[in-house]
């Protein structure tokens, strides 16, 4: 800001005394002072003003399944730090690299400043700025016109902003669908089939002595990393008597991988199996009851899975099966999980319920040191538990129907389906198609750039939001969102924009705005009673204890768990894998850039994927005696192809690859998402071939072969190996070592 | 007694995740480390996870260790500086004055953990991301070395509290960016020379305890406690460490840069 403005703001205000909230009029909003600067006297000014001294303010986050409280350091009226919040449960205090980043969203140079108009064509990005009294009267007229026949996409939510999408959709006679990482459906499927639990599962990992895990990337990306992670740490560290072992299953050295005792590799999809030949192991040689094992693989023969029976199948040795059964088995607490790569398979559920099942047999379900239930939300009908996500094959109806013109208003929020879904679902042509698009995205990516309006919404530090997280700590909780800054934009609340269009088609809400909701629903829950804030009367300081300490929770209230398993169990099923490639194609989410969700943040584009190193780009991870045998090394270009498509990535050497396997990361490949994301790397949904998982539908993502193809070009892919070395010397070894007692 | 601020890192907790990495940059305003930046091997991260392979398929680990500044107690960073921009507090930090620093780099250069980094250029944010520089750490210009600080902002911070408040600083009271955001609680921040503290009875109840580096004799004040490895590979696992193919290829890519 130039001394001159400064002086005329200062003439203009008449207390004298001027709060900034922004400082470069010509980057962001209108340069109306009026929401650019607040001008107030010095009696109102908030604390970090009149002290000169930061602020922590709790609130919480819900980007990801589980969710986390957070505390935000706020100075003169800007968010500097994100951390945990050492009250929430779920992470005390703990937080990862992506709740770190949120300050990042908040203030991304990319984040649309205001209401949008398209002016080009469709996907051309090419827009014209437009009040927001105008944006809304034309929302008001497309909410009018698509009534009965809108649809709206957003990523799972729960807790008040589902109880508003639900108010929304009643009130215009609308469909909501959700869009998540498709292995989550299967995942979801799974705890219904055998813990008959609606929730996803905690697992008590502090307690636990042994951890067999079956390609869950719990510590990185996956249902709830920081929880989890705090649960390794004790595990680690001896919590549950002595430090607890971790034996790693399946066909990757991934990021979590890395941290077991053991890898065990098997063939990509046969966790199931492997899962089935070890209750086989151990029913046969009286390791368990025999009984409950019935009862739990019901309709299954488990002597047709004996070792020697699965063992070449999976790529493992007969002995290695029954060595994992018998430590399995013998090493109690123990817990069995299953996840991200072993469910998107043809028989991602198969291999998630065999292997989830084993914790039956071991005794490790609803008991200390094994998986703990979920409860359901306090409210149920007001604060909804998480929604569930729609899989590819739901997809299909519903792209159809809007192609065909039966869905006239496609309403998005949060959510990138154009990228995220493979190109075969043509979501992006049915969005051409002649539907009306609405994006309440902050960025103009994939799905937003389809859209004849952009009606920006606030971020996660400026909005109100509770949320009922899946998993939670295995007792009931809620998180509280509270703004911690002003909008740094012209952008408003989600849930304010569907109270607004609701009451415009007719409908009749509850509140009048989010915050309204919000209030109302911890006023509700101050009725019920329980939780964690007792003998506070006033409903004004009851809002502000929770708002405090970021959420509520009541230890008391959990879930029990069926003493066996309530299964409507799957039947036994081999992978089966679409192509002719020699290799197997193995996608994985990073621990930065998860799906592709979080490419647009630049402290996660630089953040080294933690096997390979490498930093905004993508590659493939290829052995290295078969790099050699290619005649390729790393930073040579490669063709990949499937029945799907073909891409050009740089390969990486990697001496922990399958040799007959190929990884290839989530992450890249946006064609728009701001300057930190777009144009960068390729995207490895575009090489799956759209197979789906048996039962669910769920795109089975890690089923396609594929092909390799020297393309004689090189690039240096940034990484941090290089600075340091990748190997160390024997001699003088700087990772130290000792065997475990 | 003076303090002397130290950490425990405990290798079999560290999975590597790197929330430690980002928690650093957002604390102490370290710019945007660009595609370029790693090319050129110039990514400024004042605390880095390495990974180190041990072994091949299927007989394989990566293994990860957090490095951050190890505030040596006789620092070799610090004689060889020529306008005393490198220095030693009374409390055991191995200090840099940025207004002094002239841009030598021998403190770089006789640094053996690498982890002083300099500024070959002006930093820059986009305008927006300027506000989430913190106002409490000062924005490092070009031709300036910088490193890890054991986030001096927040040790003067409590000090200062606790001055006003007739009183000692207790230990937990504060700790560094990395070690708040660490999910595992792998690290652990605070004073050695304070018995009562935890980072003093992490290190007085393990065995497991090394200096990165010890023989060096700097003493520092970075304190590993050694990876524990349940199931180690077998003797015979080719390659398991240091293999001359990979050095060969390795010496390329450098070249190459």
């Amino acid at each position: 800001m130039r001394r001159r403005d400064f002086l005329k703001l200062v003439a203009a205000s008449g207390a004298g005394a001027v709060v900034f909230t922004g400082c470069d009029l010509s980057q962001f909003g209108d340069g109306d002072p009026k929401r650019e600067f607040q001008i107030q006297s010095a009696v109102d000014n908030p604390q970090d003003f009149a002290l000169g001294r930061d602020l922590w303010y709790a609130t919480a986050y819900s980007g990801i399944a589980g969710g986390s409280g957070l505390i935000v350091r706020v100075y003169e009226g800007r968010a500097k730090k994100v951390d945990g919040n050492p009250d929430y449960p779920l992470n005390l205090g703990r937080s990862t690299a992506l709740e770190q980043s949120l300050v990042q969203e908040l203030y991304h140079p990319d984040r649309i400043g205001g209401p949008l108009k398209l002016k080009g064509d469709r996907g051309s990005g090419s827009y014209s700025a437009l009040a927001w009294d105008e944006a809304q009267n034309e929302f008001n007229s497309m909410i009018t016109a698509g009534k009965g026949s809108t649809l709206l996409i957003t990523p799972p939510v729960s807790g008040s902003e589902a109880a508003a999408i639900a108010q929304f959709t009643k009130a215009i006679g609308g469909e909501h669908v959700t869009f998540e990482p498709e292995e989550r459906i299967v995942l979801r499927e799974a705890m219904r089939r055998v813990f008959g639990s609606e929730h996803l599962p905690t697992f008590d990992l502090g307690n636990a002595q042994f951890l067999l895990n079956f390609g869950a990337e719990f510590l990185n990306d996956w249902i709830s990393p920081v929880h989890l992670s705090i649960g390794y740490g004790a595990f680690r560290g001896g919590a549950g008597g002595k430090r607890g072992r971790y034996w790693h299953v399946g066909p990757q050295l991934s990021a979590t991988a890395s941290n077991a005792d053991k890898w065990v590799y098997i063939n990509p999809g046969t966790e199931g199996l492997v899962a089935l030949s070890m209750a086989q192991v151990m029913t046969s040689q009286g390791l368990v009851d025999s009984g409950a094992a019935s009862s739990i693989y019901n309709g299954i023969s488990l002597d047709d899975y004996s070792p020697d029976k699965v063992a070449g199948k999976a790529g493992i040795s007969a002995d290695q099966i029954t060595e994992m059964a018998k430590l399995f088995a013998g090493t109690k607490p123990a817990i069995a999980m299953a996840g991200t790569a072993a469910a998107a398979h043809t028989n991602g559920l198969f291999n998630l319920t065999a292997v989830y099942s084993l914790n039956y047999l071991v005794g490790s379900v609803g008991t200390k040191g094994g998986v703990m239930l979920n409860p359901d939300s306090p409210l149920p009908d007001v604060l909804p538990n998480m929604t569930v996500g729609t899989s590819y094959r739901d997809w299909k109806p519903i792209v159809d129907k809007i192609k065909s013109g039966g869905t006239k208003l496609v309403l998005v929020h949060n959510a990138n389906p154009v990228y995220g879904l493979p190109p075969a679902v043509g979501l992006k042509d049915a969005l051409g198609a002649g539907a009306k698009v609405v994006s309440f995205s902050n960025f103009l990516d994939e799905t937003t750039t389809q859209a004849d309006l952009v009606l920006p919404t606030l971020v996660t530090l400026e909005d109100w939001g509770l949320h009922v997280p899946d998993p939670g700590p295995g007792y009931q909780t809620i998180a509280l969102q509270q703004p911690v800054v002003k909008p740094f934009v012209d952008a408003k609340s989600f849930v304010d924009l569907l109270i607004g269009a609701a009451t415009t088609a007719g409908g009749s809400l509850p509140w009048k705005t989010n915050e309204e909701l919000v209030r109302t629903i911890v006023g509700q829950l101050q009725q019920a009673g329980g939780g964690n804030i007792t003998g506070v009367d006033d409903p004004k300081e009851y809002f502000v204890t929770v708002q405090g300490q970021g959420g509520w929770w009541d230890t008391s209230k959990t879930a029990s768990a069926a003493p066996t398993a309530p299964a409507k169990p799957t039947s036994a099923a081999e992978p089966k894998f679409d192509g002719n490639g020699e290799y197997y194609l193995v996608p994985y989410p990073t621990n930065s850039l998860s799906y592709g969700e979080h490419s647009h943040l630049p402290w996660l584009q630089a953040l080294p994927e933690p096997i390979s190193t490498n930093v905004w780009s993508t590659w493939v991870d290829v052995n290295t005696s078969t790099a050699k045998k290619l005649g390729v090394e790393t930073g040579d270009i490669v063709k990949l192809t499937s029945s799907a498509g073909t891409v050009e990535v740089a390969v990486y050497m990697n001496p922990s690859a399958p040799t007959d396997t190929l990884l290839v990361p989530f992450g890249q490949g946006h064609v728009i998402f701001s300057r930190y994301a777009e144009k960068r790397g390729e995207n490895p949904f575009e090489l799956v071939a759209a197979q789906t998982e048996a039962e669910t539908g769920a795109l089975a993502w890690a089923a396609t072969k594929v092909s390799i193809k020297k393309a004689n070009k090189k690039v240096r892919i940034p990484r941090l190996e290089g600075s340091v070395p990748a190997y160390q010397l024997e001699e003088f070894p700087i990772i130290e070592v000792e065997a475990a007692e | 007694m003076a303090q002397r601020w130290g950490m425990t890192i405990d290798l079999d907790l560290c999975t590597g995740c790197q929330a430690c990495v980002v928690a650093c940059q957002a604390e102490n305003n370290i710019p945007i480390n660009t595609e370029e930046n790693f090319q050129q091997r110039r990514a400024i991260e004042w605390i880095r996870v390495e990974r180190y392979w041990e072994g091949e398929f299927p007989n394989v680990k990566a293994r990860y260790i957090p490095v951050p500044c190890m505030m040596c107690e006789d620092a070799p960073c610090e004689p060889v500086c020529p306008v005393y921009a490198t220095y030693h507090t009374d409390q055991g930090l191995n200090f840099q004055v940025y207004n002094r620093c002239i841009g030598t780099r021998y403190c770089s250069v006789n640094c053996h953990w690498h982890v002083r980094f300099f500024n070959f250029w002006e930093p820059k944010w986009p305008e927006s991301l300027k506000q989430q520089l913190n106002p409490l750490v000062a924005v490092r210009s070009r031709g300036v070395m910088e490193k890890c600080s054991f986030c001096i902002q927040r040790i003067d911070h409590a000090e200062q509290s606790a001055k006003l408040q007739g009183r000692e600083v207790h230990d937990g009271e504060f700790t560094t960016a990395c070690a708040q955001a660490c999910p595992t609680r792998a690290i652990v921040f605070g004073d050695l020379n304070n018995p009562a503290s935890e980072v003093a009875k992490t290190i007085a109840s393990t065995k497991r305890g090394y200096q990165l580096l010890a023989d060096l004799g700097t003493n520092p004040a970075v304190v590993y406690l050694k990876k524990i490895d349940a199931d180690p590979l077998p003797d015979d696992s080719k390659h398991k460490y240091f293999d001359s193919s990979q050095y060969t290829r390795i010496k390329e890519t450098v070249a190459v840069g």
